[in-house]
């Protein structure tokens, strides 16, 4: 079976491009630490040109998650944000290419947006 | 709340809120203490000598960012005879420094225990603010030889407080001390240093690499300064107008806040002391309101609007594709989710004011590449003006939160619960529209509508947004208008119902555009006229409605912010004497609080209390008020910026005197304004 995180990468590579971060480059590597093992993704962003490596390389930030959170974050369980606050998530290097990359992390699947209430009522 | 004799500076969103004396006694519910990242990490902070408390003598709040207090052992009955004076000094910017020097006046060697009782609660504000007192981590203290660490610690989560000092003391668990001996005429020195820690498990700070300029003392104050001296000169033959320009220019200075996100460029903070953070409504009304004084601020604040905007449906937050945040927090409670503010996204005027903000900014700085850069972010917000606000389908924006526990009921500026209200003073259903909040809709359409056709090269959108817009006007002013009496209901419920109070809300609406030029007199003069108007200012609320207070938050009170924005509204539709009267009105009541405008003050009448009557909790300095005075000025004189250039119309009050604006900043490079007082409102009141 394949985990959360590995599907959330490859779907990723496979796309290709990603608008929401048109306006983004740098690299990114995500760290899952499991006891002493850690598996490393690394995302390289071109003005949205994705690139993803399954491999320890030099990166702008350097995000560090136990892989049972990272799940999570990739399923929209979990808020990136508030899991940096927390401290469940670690950040070296560019805040501010997480922030843009967490945008692309679904909602919450329970979420159901705004309730219309379109005919019946209205002015 | 803090009393009158508290001592506040701040830099950023770290701030220190003591008594006269300098000391931190916090109750679990006051805000006293050391804050940053909304976090207390003071909570206790108290000087003795020899076990004795210190009397005041007097103190300064120097500059925002520093204060000094003069100090005596002992009672004020008798510290006439003091042989031993105490001074405190202290500074905010990035850490907390104190500066102790104590002077022996005696004949004679005395000894002396000095000691500092530290402490912290570590309290997030909001468990302040409503008064939620039980913390689910664990409190830490722990003395080392040279320093004393004060922490909290919820699984991952560590906040951390580490006091040390230049002269070596004794740290214990509660504090620290030193044992002296002065001499006489002998003069005695040490350095606190208070650093405050968000730590990860790494051991990293969350804020490394953040800071907007130097924390060193001389840094932030070179920092003033180059910021003073960047904005336009005001000189004024009316002194009260002077003070208060210089005083916004300088809060202003002191709310520039640099979020975790940012990399160090700055956004105006909404105000002190709950709100020292980003908020989407109030960081862009404030970058409205300083446009010709400060244009950088517009651009951080789009960017960094843009750069968190929503993408996806989060109930919790009340995130939606293309929504602007309201409310990012960065304490406990937000990163425990114990509220929503990772970021909040519950507003509902944020949106459409951020595309009016882009407009705006590039008519006055002709800074074409960010609106270029900034389009698809617009798209998104029209598009969720059009696809997620109208819960109705009726073309209007709507607003029902989906956070039913934490999140907000009313999403516009009027947040308060019972703010929205039928004439016979019960509350609407949801979900509810707001009438402002469809003005700035419209505007922002046809603003967004000249973005496409001059930068964006999209004619069909452009002539596409002026059709919405075109026909939103007109169904507005069928819908809304409360035609027996003159004026726009402040709101509508889910049938169509109008909530038809007179509101100051029909300011925003002459602002925004959206009136039929046929009903702006009307509007105009319910605006100054005597159930809205108290003589300093308009009334959230007329008197007369059912829920008219004085001192109800939204219900009554006066906002100097949104007397600001009144005032452009009617200089829009040409009602400059109406426009004068409400920026002399406010900038009066200005002068009473040595030109730091509060929050809100009482609606009551001028003739009755002679004084504005500040609001017992309001948060001072507010951005949105500290930005008032400057759009009032620009309202006055009429400054627009016109075909690439700067159009100068003023319309003046006679006693304003003689003002003049130099180097006003913009597309033109640096232009003056000048303006002579001629309006003589007295005669407009009769």
């Amino acid at each position: 079976m394949v985990d959360m995180a590995t599907r959330f990468f490859e779907d990723l590579d496979r796309r290709g491009f990603e608008p929401l971060l048109v306006k983004t480059s740098g690299t990114l590597r995500f760290d899952l630490h499991e006891g002493p093992h850690t598996t490393h993704w690394l995302l390289e962003i071109e003005r949205g040109n994705l690139r993803v490596r399954q491999e320890d390389g030099e990166a702008d930030t350097v995000v560090g998650t136990e892989p049972r959170l990272f799940a999570e974050l990739v399923g929209g369980e979990e808020n990136a944000i508030a899991a940096l606050l927390r401290g469940d998530m670690t950040v070296v290097g560019d805040l501010r290419l997480v922030l843009q990359v967490e945008r692309v992390f679904p909602g919450p699947p329970d979420s159901r947006g705004p309730r219309h209430t379109f005919g019946g009522r209205g002015a | 709340m803090p009393g009158q004799n508290t001592v506040r500076i701040l830099d950023g969103n770290t701030f220190v809120v003591s008594e006269d004396s300098g000391d931190i006694e916090a109750t679990p519910n006051e805000p006293t203490g050391l804050f940053s990242l909304d976090t207390r990490y003071l909570s206790k902070w108290v000087l003795t000598v020899n076990g004795e408390r210190l009397n005041v003598l007097s103190y300064d709040d120097l500059q925002y960012y520093e204060a000094r207090f003069f100090l005596v052992p002992g009672m004020a009955t008798h510290y006439i005879d003091a042989k031993l004076s105490v001074i405190r000094e202290r500074a905010v910017g990035g850490s907390f420094r104190e500066t102790l020097t104590i002077l022996n006046h005696d004949e004679k060697a005395v000894d002396l225990e000095v000691r500092m009782d530290a402490g912290s609660d570590f309290a997030d504000l909001f468990q302040i603010k409503d008064e939620i007192l039980n913390k689910k981590g664990e409190l830490y203290a722990e003395a080392e030889s040279d320093r004393l660490r004060l922490g909290y610690r919820r699984g991952n989560f560590r906040r951390e407080t580490v006091v040390s000092a230049n002269q070596p003391a004794r740290y214990d668990q509660r504090g620290f001390a030193w044992s002296l001996r002065l001499e006489p005429n002998e003069q005695w020195d040490a350095v606190i240093d208070v650093q405050t820690f968000a730590i990860g498990p790494g051991g990293r700070d969350l804020r490394i690499g953040l800071r907007a300029h130097g924390v060193e003392r001389l840094a932030l104050q070179h920092d003033l300064e180059e910021w003073i001296s960047r904005a336009p000169k005001l000189n004024s033959e009316h002194e009260d107008l002077a003070a208060t320009y210089r005083r916004s220019l300088v809060d202003l200075a002191a709310l520039r806040f640099s979020p975790l996100s940012l990399g160090g460029q700055t956004l105006p903070a909404a105000g002190l002391p709950w709100f020292m953070t980003m908020f989407g409504r109030d960081s862009i009304l404030t970058c409205l309101q300083v446009l010709p004084f400060a244009p950088e601020m517009s651009k951080t604040t789009l960017r960094i609007l843009a750069a968190l905007q929503g993408t996806r449906f989060d109930d919790f937050r009340d995130e939606d594709p293309g929504r602007i945040l309201h409310e990012m927090r960065y304490g406990e409670t937000a990163a425990f989710e114990e509220q929503p503010h990772s970021p909040y996204y519950g507003s509902v005027d944020a949106t459409p004011l951020f595309v009016v903000l882009l407009d705006e900014y590039e008519r006055w700085t002709g800074d074409g590449a960010l609106v270029k850069e900034l389009e698809l972010e617009c798209r998104a917000a029209l598009r969720w003006i059009d696809k997620y606000a109208d819960l109705i389908g009726n073309g209007y924006i709507w607003y029902e939160r989906r956070n039913t526990d934490t999140g907000l009921e009313n999403q516009c500026w009027k947040d308060s619960w019972d703010s929205i209200s039928y004439a016979d003073g019960t509350l609407p259903p949801f979900p509810r529209a707001t009438c402002e909040v469809q003005g700035y809709a419209y505007d922002a359409k046809m603003r967004a509508a000249r973005l496409a056709r001059v930068f964006w090269g999209d004619h069909t959108y452009a002539d596409q947004l002026e059709r919405e817009a075109a026909e939103l006007k007109r169904r507005f002013n069928q819908d809304w208008w409360v035609a027996d009496r003159g004026f726009y209901a402040l709101a509508l419920d889910p049938d169509g119902r109008q909530c038809d109070v007179l509101s100051s809300n029909i300011g925003h609406l002459l602002w925004s555009g959206i009136v039929d030029e046929e009903r702006a007199s009307s509007v105009a003069e319910h605006l100054v006229g005597p159930r809205l108007w108290s003589g300093w200012g308009v009334r959230t609320l007329a008197e007369g409605e059912v829920r008219y207070n004085p001192i109800g938050y939204h219900n009554g009170t006066i906002w100097p912010f949104d007397n600001s924005f009144v005032a452009w509204g009617l200089r829009r539709y040409g009602f400059n004497e109406e426009a004068a009267t409400v920026a002399n009105g406010i900038l009066d009541a200005a002068a009473y609080f040595d030109g730091r405008l509060p929050e809100a003050f009482g609606g009551y009448q001028r003739e009755l209390t002679k004084f504005p009557v500040e609001y017992p909790t309001a948060c001072s300095p507010q951005a949105w008020s500290t930005g008032a005075p400057l759009l009032l000025i620009r309202t006055m004189l009429g400054l627009e910026p016109h075909e690439g250039h700067l159009a100068v119309d003023p319309r003046l009050p006679m006693g304003m005197g003689r003002i003049e604006v130099l180097d006003i900043p913009g597309r033109w490079g640096r232009v003056d304004a000048f303006a002579r007082g001629r309006l003589d409102l007295d005669e407009l009141a009769e």
